[in-house]
């Protein structure tokens, strides 16, 4: 194991489990909104915006950020109104903001800024700042903040937008607050997962979550465990090897994803199927 | 005063040359239960989106309970309960049947406010009233094609709504499923004397409480009146090829 001074593996815990804890809790919203594609293209435009920065010298963090709510802005308004499907715009958007990225890390002067260009795409342990870590808790509590305030609004929109208009719910800021919040998840975990593998864990904690429950307030709950256990286990087993942290962590998410589907009550047969199905009077009136 | 006013509407869907719907004028009275009838592709889901705003019409007026649903789309909804046509769940879709009867109620309740006892009261009222109080902590996709359906109307009646739009709430459901929900239907209508508009293209369907049928073809009304003077006259064997009259 690669020895670390106590001040950056306290640095890196608490990165772990903040860029954890948000991903797979914006992973719930995206999985179960079926809206991988969109948050895939602000991911890749996120790591197209770090490389700009950079280029130019300006925080990435920022350039990262810009890109990636400028895409949120932009695809969120177009897949509503193009009559595309999203994932042929978000096809365009990924391939586009894919070849801006690496077309500003190409033109990068030395190997020193080319070689910090790359960690943005793989990740690393030694990148975030206390400064990024900062701006990963307050996004956190944003977060927690926004959703328990408007739970009832994104359970709505979560389970089906067009009915949730059809209840009285103005469903278009609430719809466009997630893709923003989603953009800023991905830009501000850039550093730390990369901008290739981000959105795996996004995706994948979320998903394996949706394995273990039928009722989606759960799912909200358990998806930031699985996403924290997993980032906290893929930064040891990066420490441990050496990998880059970014591919340990989307390892052990595809991993437990794996072993989350193979043991899902949702696919046994028997008696965990009978227990939800089943039409007996355990379900009780609340009355 | 009329309930549901449309005048003079056209809707063209966006990139669409011609309209869905065209030239439609409605009145319906309060407390009335109006069938709209047609064959596929009539426009007749068009018609109820334009009534509760989820579709923008390109042309004309729609008045809902005396506000223009251009301008007060979302306050007009609120008062509407919307029964979507042809809803299927997965079975892995982590929602139970009590949380997705009190997202019907989400609107009413406002913004920022979390369901009181008071809220989830009448969420369990209306679960009784259609039979599914029983699935309440069940998850939805678990459940049959009619009982999905009649959770869906639970949620739509959750939010008490004044006026009840139904998109063809009795397709892909079996006969006994459909005789159950339209008896349930007839029921609500006896109870609560909501002004409903419910949309169906199956003569077999048009519950017995039903005071008018609307007949649309190729986007405009062709015919409006009782239900006996409608499926006996010449206009409705134009447009379906039969008629039950002499």
């Amino acid at each position: 194991m690669i020895p670390l001074p106590t001040g950056l593996v306290l640095r890196v815990i608490i990165g772990a489990v903040l860029a954890g804890f948000t991903c797979s809790m914006m992973g719930t919203f995206v999985v179960q909104m079926d809206i991988s594609s969109i948050g895939f293209s602000m991911a890749h435009a996120a790591f197209a915006g770090a490389a700009l920065g950079l280029l130019l010298s300006v925080e990435p963090l920022l350039t990262a950020v810009g890109f990636a709510v400028l895409v949120a802005i932009l695809l969120g308004p177009v897949s509503e109104k193009a009559r595309l499907s999203p994932g042929v715009i978000t096809g365009v958007s990924f391939s586009v903001t894919m070849a801006l990225g690496f077309i500003f890390i190409n033109l990068h002067p030395g190997p020193a800024e080319t070689g910090a260009a790359l960690s943005i795409l793989w990740g690393s342990v030694f990148a975030l700042t206390w400064h990024d870590l900062i701006l990963l808790f307050l996004l956190s509590i944003g977060i927690v903040i926004i959703i328990g305030l408007f739970k009832k609004e994104f359970m709505a929109i979560i389970f089906d937008r067009k009915m949730a208009k059809a209840s009285g719910i103005s469903t278009r800021p609430f719809y466009f607050t997630i893709l923003f919040l989603t953009g800023l998840t991905v830009a501000f975990s850039l550093k730390f997962v990369g901008g290739l593998l981000v959105y795996a864990l996004i995706v994948n904690t979320a998903a394996s979550a949706n394995q273990y429950t039928y009722d989606i307030k759960e799912v909200f709950i358990l998806s930031p465990i699985i996403g924290v256990i997993c980032t906290l286990l893929g930064v040891w087993i990066s420490l441990q090897f050496g990998f880059p942290v970014g591919t340990s962590i989307v390892i052990v998410t595809a991993v437990v994803f794996v072993f989350s589907v193979v043991f899902s009550k949702k696919r046994k047969k028997g008696k965990g199927l009978l227990d939800i199905s089943g039409r007996s009077g355990e379900y009780g009136n609340r009355k | 005063m009329s309930c549901i006013e449309l005048n003079n509407v056209t809707t063209i869907y966006e990139g669409e040359e011609f309209p869905t719907i065209r030239n439609i004028d409605l009145k319906i009275d309060k407390g009335e239960f109006v069938c709209v009838m047609g064959p596929n592709g009539a426009g007749k889901t068009t018609l109820l989106e334009s009534v509760n705003g989820l579709l923008d019409h390109t042309n004309g007026d729609v008045t809902v309970l005396g506000k223009d649903v251009e301008k007060r789309g979302t306050d007009v909804r609120k008062e509407i309960g919307y029964l979507l046509q042809s809803f299927t769940f997965s079975t892995e879709d982590p929602f139970l049947v009590e949380d997705v009867v009190m997202m019907g109620r989400a609107g009413r309740i406002g913004l920022i406010k979390s369901p009181g006892e008071e809220d989830w009261e009448k969420v369990y009222d209306c679960m009784d009233l259609v039979g599914i109080a029983e699935f309440a902590k069940k998850p939805i996709g678990k459940l049959s094609g009619g009982e999905q359906q009649k959770v869906l109307l639970a949620r739509v009646l959750a939010k008490e709504p004044e006026i009840l739009l139904l998109d063809e709430p009795f397709s892909d459901l079996d006969l006994k499923a459909k005789e159950e929900l339209q008896e349930l239907i007839e029921q609500i209508f006896e109870r609560r004397g909501l002004t409903t508009l419910m949309v169906t293209h199956d003569l077999g369907s048009v519950p017995r409480v039903s005071s008018k049928i609307v007949l649309m073809n190729g986007g405009e009304i062709v015919l409006e009146g009782n239900p006996q003077e409608v499926i006996e006259s010449q206009t409705w064997k134009s447009v379906y090829g039969f008629s039950l009259g002499g």
